[in-house]
């Protein structure tokens, strides 16, 4: 895997040499042009990626680094005397070459995602999608040895998009209401909004969400994906405005996560034009959950209003009994 | 020099993921709920210390509330007698506290405690059943939580002292103002009586007890 990377940014350094390249066999005056040409594509390939350089003087990755020395010397004679001094031994250059490939093994990773959505329409949310989603970005369908776990990986890198758009989409909206350019929906509206909005990024894979769906309840994935919807359904309220820190905090996220699956599992049978029985449905429970909040108030202020009735009661009963007498 | 262009460089991808996108979006939010240019919280440099925060923000906000119903429960039923007015006081300065809390929980989008019904009839239930035994008893239970609450206060200005002093400069003085209400009431709970040495015994260390039984495991189950 490790290796693949290399590989690959190899690729791109040859891409990114062109003045070596074009650089003949050296005389003393083409020397320094030559070494100044050479630092300059070093710079470039030092903000390309560091490691580079850095791999070319650890010791663990001895391999790749001399595939990259052989592309060094095969374009230029002085290319001993720069590799000398490029072979400077950095205290922090083992930890920073990991981490750079760390951050980007996961860019890469999410680009072959990105990729591999196109395909999944045709194969499915599996390892075929991901292979020609590599292959469709001229990378070797062996890439896909980056994903043990290769249909859970598409599906949550999937949610994981459509939940950073709609947090888009939500922010700019509350942009939109405090510039005063748009009026403040209602809670029921704004929910009603945010869940549709959220859905309808799931039309064009509609056919195999089913597959998805079951992908997500697999015993391994389905952390990752609880995490996701709660996240999701916590941005939702928090930009309906909600800022309470006692347990409406948990009922409210707990009935729109009710709302958002029964909506989804809903859509996925729902064959009307444009979905319009899903967002029918969806008016029915946001109004139900509306009622019941009301019904809810109004027992609430009816059990109060009860309560002092009584305590007026048993005081006038204190009262007339004597017993209320200070002694 | 090296290091630092290497953090940047590693804090830098950091901003691209959705998280902090979403935590960078949060800001616009909070201006809607507080006039305040600044938060007394920093903003979280990670997810590591973001879940420090919001932990050590949810046990305050669970310990402040439970105190406020403890206080509660007090005056449920001394509510009417000579200490009346004294419990009242102290109950206010909670529910300042309370309030304050309650406002940075919002603006941090820091989840409350899932505990609460539970530290709601339980404190109350204390703060009640001791208020039954006469003002000695409901005094002495405020002695103990207040202790047992100063002291979780003084353990997190040191945990904080030692991270970062600078960096958690706001906080640091809203915890010590709260410590020192605290304190307050603890020795007004000591002047008024809390002395009679068979029930403040008696009392003190059953509530000691408890009340760190209460705060250790808010804390573990809090998290």
């Amino acid at each position: 895997m490790a290796a693949l990377l290399r590989g690959l940014r190899a690729g791109r350094l040859l891409r990114g040499l062109p003045s070596v390249v074009a650089a003949p066999a050296s005389t003393n005056q083409q020397c320094s042009s030559l070494r100044r040409s050479f630092h300059c594509a070093a710079l470039r390939l030092q903000d390309e990626s560091k490691s580079d350089k850095s791999s070319a003087s650890s010791s663990s990755s001895s391999s790749s680094s001399t595939t990259h020395h052989e592309h060094y010397q095969a374009h230029s004679s002085h290319q001993d005397t720069e590799a000398a001094s490029q072979q400077d031994p950095d205290p922090n250059s083992s930890d920073r070459e990991q981490d750079e490939e760390y951050e980007t093994e996961e860019q890469l990773q999410a680009q072959i995602l990105a990729a591999a959505l196109e395909f999944v329409p045709l194969y499915g949310w599996s390892m075929e999608a991901i292979a020609a989603g590599a292959e469709s970005l001229g990378l070797s369908s062996a890439s896909t040895g980056m994903f043990p776990n290769g249909s859970g990986d598409l599906v949550l890198h999937f949610i994981s998009q459509c939940n950073s758009k709609l947090t888009e989409i939500l922010a700019e909206q509350h942009n939109q209401v405090q510039l005063g350019q748009a009026e403040r929906k209602k809670t029921a509206d704004f929910l009603r909004d945010a869940v549709e909005t959220r859905l309808r990024m799931y039309i064009p894979y509609i056919e195999t969400w089913p597959q998805a769906m079951s992908i997500l309840l697999l015993p391994h994935n389905i952390p990752d994906s609880l995490k996701h919807l709660s996240t999701m359904v916590d941005d939702i309220w928090y930009y309906a405005g909600d800022r309470s820190t006692d347990m409406n905090w948990y009922t409210k996220r707990a009935v729109l996560t009710g709302l958002y699956n029964t909506t989804e599992l809903v859509m996925l049978q729902d064959s009307s034009p444009d979905f319009k029985d899903t967002w029918a449905f969806l008016d029915n429970r946001i109004q139900d959950v509306v009622n019941m909040a009301t019904t809810a108030k109004q027992m609430q202020s009816t059990g109060e209003a009860v309560a002092q009735g009584l305590m007026g009661a048993a005081v006038t009963l204190k009262n007339l009994t004597g017993l209320n007498q200070k002694r | 020099m090296h290091r630092a262009a290497h953090t940047a460089l590693c804090d830098w991808p950091q901003f691209v993921k959705p998280a902090m996108i979403r935590q960078s979006l949060r800001c616009t939010g909070s201006l809607q709920t507080s006039s305040r240019a600044y938060s007394v919280i920093p903003p979280p440099r990670d997810r590591e210390e973001e879940e420090m925060m919001h932990r050590m923000l949810r046990v305050d906000h669970a310990g402040e509330y439970g105190a406020n119903r403890i206080y509660a429960g007090q005056m449920a039923v001394l509510g009417r007698s000579r200490t009346g007015p004294l419990i009242q006081q102290m109950w206010d300065q909670e529910k300042k506290h309370l309030a304050k809390f309650n406002e940075i929980l919002a603006e941090n989008r820091v989840r409350p405690t899932a505990l609460l019904p539970l530290w709601n009839l339980a404190g109350f239930a204390l703060g009640a059943s001791t208020a039954l035994l006469g003002k000695e008893g409901a005094m002495a239970c405020t002695v103990a939580v207040e202790e047992s609450i100063s002291e979780h206060y003084n353990s997190q200005i040191r945990a904080l002292m030692e991270s970062d002093p600078e960096r958690y400069t706001e906080l640091l003085q809203m915890i010590k103002e709260f410590r020192d209400d605290e304190m307050d009431h603890h020795d007004t709970g000591l002047e008024h009586d809390a002395e009679s040495v068979s029930v403040f015994l008696i009392f003190a260390l059953d509530d000691r007890l408890l009340n760190k039984n209460i705060s250790k495991g808010s804390v573990v189950l809090n998290n």
